[in-house]
Formats: structure tokens, sequence, C-alpha cells
């Protein structure tokens, strides 16, 4: 028993190039991105309104982050979650607590926020993970109104009177100050970011993502395939809990303090209209959302109270008429004039691919009034 | 009978009429249409603006204002139907489209009440003044007002519902919209009235209940998570289960509130449907969970 008997070498097998398009990101886009990334503090720091640029992108990276871990469950997922601003809250309240009352270096107390966020996700999702639409709907505003009356009148080490924790010790990098420190707040707020990033990717992209996407579209039939819904809505659920606590976390510190206005409506609102502006249920919709919010946002300031407004019919309109968002749209545009040719196609003695397949009608809702 | 007795049993009947009230159009709006109105709290906002207006600019007593803001909220409910609704029927992606859209109007509401009132809270004056002493406990004619005509739109809907040509064509079209359309119903407008007429009710409970909530520009939010435990707790599209929902809820809120304390009466409604969701995922009265969204 020797030759024969060798454990046979695990060989994964080999993912067919046009079976997984997603294999085809360039490493050069990514890396060119991430050095851009590194480089682009050092050359704003030299031009006058640097310091207000780089603390937008913070903020970008920041609502980036949030926006995609909601995009996740409610895109990807289907799961209308409006408890995602709560779990911000909850990561950011942590850190707040451990480093503000038990006064912890603002580094270690932030890496608690994800973890506390998640144990926060885990028990609203058993409750309501079970449950669909409308009363995900539900439950989560019941827990956002939950968490922020408690987060108002609740023990004074946590309400600070009503008006949320102030005077939280912000990030101290040695000595830095100044616009020194902007660029390391910078450089932390891009590695979370890129890290969140990076694992919302691999999840959308793994057997779990694929099988997420299969319950949103066709519940019946994934279920039927064995999919244990519940377990898979469970688990990406507490992913974007956890990269939701770890930006409220970074936030608390940046901000050095967290307020009870955190819950406001219009927050909750911002990161659905990135969402549904960017591209509901695509992978860089929620990005290019942030990046168009934020960005507008500098200009709306001078509308005022008419921002609100605007946004809502704007959120309105899109949902309605173009539901799919800008993402699809400049996809589709980059395809055609700059993207790589399409694969020709098959190479004649092959088996065509199969078409798609026909269109399965939704089963006709029964129901009605009693 | 003690003070404190009574006192829970009227907040109760109170809490629960109102509750039922705002319940009543969402669910018939999502028994009907299959439409999730997250902006139901903004016409709740529009029909009591629309009555404050008549009574402090235009100077008519709270009677012209209470029809005034009844229609304004349907009319409204009606443009919206026009505007976002109607296009995504039947389409794929309804129910996302709906969610956010009808999100974004109430969005859109709050932020144009604030324009073009102030952010102060307004006093609606009551459609009747006055009060009366029984065992202790102060009743308001308002308040009896809001149970009376909570009542009796449950009744109405009811019975529209059930004998009219039209609330059976609503009807039909919930349960089987293509053969109602077969039948010549015509589906999309039937949508349409439908929620004109929830549009209606939400502005009157408007009304008839921001004398007692106050208004503001936000005011539409906390009646729509009432509106929406209520109908869950009910069963959704079930209006004998808004009705009989409301009144738990509300007898319940007011006896935590009386005894425990204000603080522990909205946790212990959230526990109590948690529990309701837990041993009838339905709802009291609610139909199949396999058949909805």
């Amino acid at each position: 028993m020797s030759a024969a008997a060798a454990p046979v070498a695990a060989v994964r097998p080999k993912v067919d190039q046009d079976a997984a398009p997603w294999r085809r990101v360039p490493l050069v886009a990514v890396g060119g991105t991430v050095l851009a990334g590194i480089a682009l503090p050092l050359v704003l720091a030299r031009i006058s309104i640097g310091d207000y640029l780089i603390t937008l992108l913070i903020l970008f990276f920041m609502q980036a982050v949030v926006a995609q871990s909601w995009n996740l469950i409610m895109g990807y997922g289907g799961i209308y979650s409006f408890a995602q601003v709560a779990l911000f809250a909850v990561g950011g309240w942590t850190t707040a607590v451990l480093a503000h009352s038990l006064g912890w270096n603002p580094f270690i107390a932030m890496l608690f926020s994800p973890l506390v966020a998640l144990l926060a996700a885990v028990g609203i999702g058993l409750p309501t993970l079970r449950l669909r639409g409308v009363y995900v709907v539900l439950l989560t505003l019941a827990f956002h109104e939950l968490a922020r009356v408690f987060a108002v009148t609740g023990p004074r080490f946590i309400s600070g009177g009503g008006y949320g924790l102030v005077s939280v010790p912000t990030f101290s990098f040695g000595n830095a100050v100044g616009q020194q420190r902007t660029i390391y707040l910078y450089y932390l707020a891009m590695v979370i970011f890129g890290i969140a990033t990076f694992a919302i990717w691999r999840v959308i992209h793994s057997p779990l993502g694929v099988a997420v996407t299969a319950l949103r579209d066709s519940e019946t039939y994934a279920v039927s395939r064995g999919i244990n819904q519940f377990r898979i809505r469970m688990i990406l659920f507490a992913i974007s809990a956890f990269f939701t606590g770890l930006a409220g976390g970074y936030m608390t510190h940046y901000n050095g303090g967290i307020s009870t206005s955190v819950f406001d409506f219009p927050r909750l609102i911002d990161l659905l209209a990135m969402i549904v502006i960017g591209g509901w249920g695509t992978f860089a919709g929620p990005i290019l959302g942030a990046a168009i919010i934020i960005g507008l946002d500098q200009y709306l300031v001078a509308i005022g109270d008419y921002r609100a407004l605007f946004e809502g019919l704007i959120l309105a309109g899109i949902a309605v008429f173009a539901p799919q968002g800008l993402w699809p749209v400049l996809r589709k545009t980059y395809d055609r004039y700059l993207g790589p040719e399409p694969p020709g196609p098959p190479a004649p003695g092959l088996p065509a691919p199969a078409q798609a397949v026909e269109e399965i009608p939704e089963i006709q809702r029964g129901g009605g009034l009693s | 009978m003690s003070t404190q007795f009574v006192q829970a049993v009227w907040g109760g009947v109170l809490f629960g009429s109102a509750y039922g009230l705002m319940a009543l159009g969402l669910t018939l709006v999502w028994g009907a249409v299959r439409l999730l109105n997250l902006a139901h709290g903004a016409l709740f906002v529009v029909g009591a603006y629309a009555a404050y207006w008549v009574v402090a600019f235009l100077h008519l007593p709270i009677l012209v204002g209470l029809p005034f803001g009844v229609l304004a909220a349907a009319a409204f409910a009606y443009a919206m139907h026009m505007v976002f609704i109607r296009p995504v029927i039947g389409k794929p992606g309804f129910d996302n489209s709906t969610l956010v859209a009808t999100v974004g109007i109430s969005i859109a509401v709050s932020a144009a009440a604030l324009l073009i009132f102030n952010p102060q809270y307004k006093v609606v004056p009551p459609v009747l003044s006055g009060s009366t002493i029984v065992a202790g406990v102060q009743i308001t004619y308002q308040g009896l007002l809001v149970i009376g005509t909570s009542l009796a739109l449950f009744a109405i809907v009811y019975l529209f519902l059930t004998y009219t040509r039209q609330g059976m064509a609503i009807r039909a079209v919930s349960q089987q919209t293509e053969a109602a359309s077969l039948m010549s119903i015509p589906v999309v407008q039937t949508y349409g009235i439908v929620i004109a007429i929830s549009g209606a009710l939400a502005g009157l409970a408007g009304v008839l209940l921001s004398p007692s909530f106050f208004l503001s520009p936000n005011s539409g939010f906390h009646p729509l998570i009432q509106a929406l435990i209520v109908t869950i707790f009910g069963g959704l599209g079930s209006i004998r289960g808004a009705l009989v929902a409301g009144f738990i809820l509300g007898v319940f809120e007011s006896f935590v509130e009386v005894f425990y304390g204000v603080g522990w009466a909205q946790p212990g409604v959230f526990v109590l449907i948690i529990l309701m969701l837990i041993v009838r995922p339905n709802g009291l009265f609610g139909i199949g969970e396999v058949r909805r969204l």
C-alpha cells in the first residue's frame, strides 16, 4: 500500500472561463486602482482644498461600505431589512462605550464593533429572517425604533443624557497632526473599504452568493434544490452587519462621538438612494451611488431644504422608471465602446450553449381581501 | 373599578380605534393591489396638513377642513398611483420598485410639508371639543368621535366590499386578477380606486387623530409603523383582522402604559408581535403565507 493508496491530491476542477466571467478581472485594473488610492492623498495634499477632498473621500469610503453591505442583503438577498442604520449605530456605540467609559484604545475598541453588530444581527435575524417581505420591513423598522429609543433613554453610559456620546477619543497616529493625520485616517478608511469590498465581492461570487441569487430569483426552485434558505440568509445578514458595524466603529472615532441623530430617517434614505441610484443588486452600483450622492451633496447644500424633496422624487422616479439604476447603463456603454471583444461564436462541433431558459410565468398569487 | 383600570380601558379603546383607522387603508391596499404602501403615513400627513391649511389660512371651521383633508389625501393617493404605481403594475420587480418609490414619496411629502409650513408643531382643532368625566377619567368627545368613526368606517368598507358592484370588482381583482380582467373588469382602474379610497381613509385618520398626536412634517412615521404592526398582527389584507388587532394592541398598550409606565408600551407591543408571528405567522385572520410577497 504505497503508490496506489497515496491520497489523491484534491484537484479543483478548472473553472471554465466563459462560465465564470468574474474570474476575468484584470489584475492591472485592480492594482492600478489600489495604487491610485494610495497615491491620491499625497497628490491632493498639495492642493489648497486637498484636505477637504480627502475628508470627502473618507466619507465616501465609509458610506460605500455601509451601502454595499445593505445592497448585499437587500439587492442580492432580497431581504427588505431596514435595520442597516441601527446596526451601524450598534457598531458605533460599542466602540464608543468601550473607549469612552472603559478608556480603551480606539484601535482595539473598534475591533469589537463588527462583532457586536454581528451578534445584534443574529438577534434580529432569528425571528425575522424566516419571514418574508413586509414582515421583514416591519420587524427591522421596529428594531431601528427600539434601538433609537434605547439610545435616547438608556442608561447614562450609553445615552449620554439623551444626545449620544460626545468626547469619544479619536484615532491618534503617533504624533501626527493636521494634514498628516488626515492622510493616515484616509488610509485606514481605505483599508476598511478595500477589505469590505473584496469580501463582498468574494461572497457574491461564491457558492453562497449564487445560492442567494437563486433564492431571490426563484425561491421555490432554489429551496427544492436543497438550499437552506434560513441559514443562507442568516450568514448573509451576519456578513452585512459585520462590515456595517465596522464602518460604524470607524465613523465614531473619526467624528469623536456618536449622536442619536444617526437614527434620523434622512440618513437611511441617503443610503437607500445610493443603492437605488447606483444599481440595486449590482456589485459596483452602491459604490457608484455613494460617490454620486456624496459628490452631489456638496452642490445640493445650496438648495437646502429642497434637497430632501428632490431626493425623494428622484428615488421614486428611478425605482419606477429605471429600476436597474445607473451602473448597468455605464457597464453597457463600456462594453460597447471600450470593452474587450465578446467571445466569438462556439467552435463548430461543440454543442451550442444552452439558450436562455424560457421565462416561467410567475404563479398567480391568490389571497385577496377577506 | 379603580380609576386606573377605567383609564386603561378608555385609552385602550381609543388607541385601538385609532390604530384600526390607520390600518384599514393599508390592509385594503395590500389585499387588493398587493402594494406595501410605505407612503401611507405620508397620506396621513397630507390629509392633516390640508385640514390645517383650511383652518389656519382660510379661517374656516374644521368641519370644512375635514372633508377637504380627506379629498386632498385621496387625490394625492390617486396621483401617486397614476405616476408611480401604474407604470410598474404587472411587471417583474413590482415589489422592489413600489417599496422604494413609496419610501421616496414619503420623504418628498415630509420635505414639502417642511417647505410649505414650518417644522413647528401644528395644532389641528378637534372636530368636537369638550369632555366629560366618567369614574374619574376624562372622556373627550373627540375621542368618542374617533371610536365611532372608526367602527362606522369598518362597517362601511365591509358593506362596500361585500354588496356593491364596485366592491365586488375590487374583491374579484384581488382574488384572481386575470379572471377578473377576462370578465372585463378594468383592473388598473380598480387599483386606482382602491388606492384613492385608502388615501381618503388615511386622510380622515390624519384629520381626526392629529389633534391628539400633534402635526409636524414627520408625523407620518409613527402612524405608519402602528398601521403596519396592526395590519401584520391582524393578517395582511384582512379587514376584520385590522379591526380586532387594533383593539387588542390598543388595549394591551394602554394597560402596559398605565400599569408599567410609558417606556414599556412600545417594547411590549413589539414583543407581543414577535410572539404572534411565531405562533401564527400569518396574523390573526391571515390567509396562507405562501401566497404572499
